[in-house]
């Protein structure tokens, strides 16, 4: 054999596989308690293309540009492209998912704040992909 | 084999078994109401904190074995090649 004690090498690559699967369970188990949105979740159709966003709601209600949420009311967005690879972005609230023809992806959130705040196109789509923005108005439940 | 055998026991029942359950026992269908910038930014700032810890420990042991076996420190011994000039 190697003839030296390899007790601390086996002790260090243990830490190593120990931390690396805690690594990976925390953040599988975070992604897991995120994706899963309440039962009560209205959703949202989200349609992004060159160069815009369009918004539908539950009862039909379309939005273009622009969106408004309630306060404290958890949404589903449901997302998808008319064209190229889009990305839907939130910054304020951590939202962003891609935006893939053919494909619905979601992404939920509950707004806990009143205000405007912008929301953005986060994958480069062509040449007015800098201005593909618009705003999120969150408005107290009335 | 015997020590290696004993070690993954001791890691899995120590850490690979809690983690699992840890895992396993969080959150049901349906979600429940949750502010994700809370949870992801704390998820990032507990990964940063291990990432730290584990680049202080690795750059220190690099550190220690630079300055502990550099040919000028007083208690270094030359390896018996050196000592019998063998290359």
């Amino acid at each position: 054999m190697s003839g030296h004690s390899t007790w601390p090498e086996w002790v260090y690559i243990g830490v190593v596989i120990a931390l690396l699967v805690w690594v990976g369970a925390e953040s599988w188990n975070i992604e897991r308690l995120i994706d899963h949105a309440p039962a009560d979740a209205q959703v949202i159709k989200v349609t992004g293309q060159q160069w815009f966003w369009t918004f539908e709601h539950s009862d039909g209600t379309k939005e273009i540009g622009e969106l408004h949420l309630q306060k404290g009311t958890p949404y589903k967005f449901e997302i998808t492209s008319k064209d190229v690879l889009h990305s839907f972005n939130i910054p304020d609230y951590v939202v962003l998912q891609d935006a893939v023809p053919g494909r619905i992806n979601t992404v939920w959130f509950v707004p806990k704040d009143t205000g405007e705040f912008p929301l953005q196109c986060r994958e480069y789509c062509g040449l007015i992909h800098y201005n593909m923005r618009g705003t999120l108005y969150v408005e107290d439940t009335a | 084999m015997k020590k290696v055998l004993g070690l993954s026991c001791i890691v899995t029942i120590l850490f690979v078994l809690p983690t699992i359950q840890y895992v396993l026992a969080a959150g049901d269908e349906p979600g429940e109401y949750l502010d994700r910038r809370v949870e992801i930014w704390n998820l990032f700032f507990r990964l940063m904190t291990v990432a730290f810890v584990i680049g202080a420990v690795v750059s220190g042991t690099l550190i220690w074995l630079v300055w502990r076996f550099r040919e000028s420190n007083p208690k270094a011994k030359p390896t018996k090649y050196e000592a019998t000039g063998e290359w």
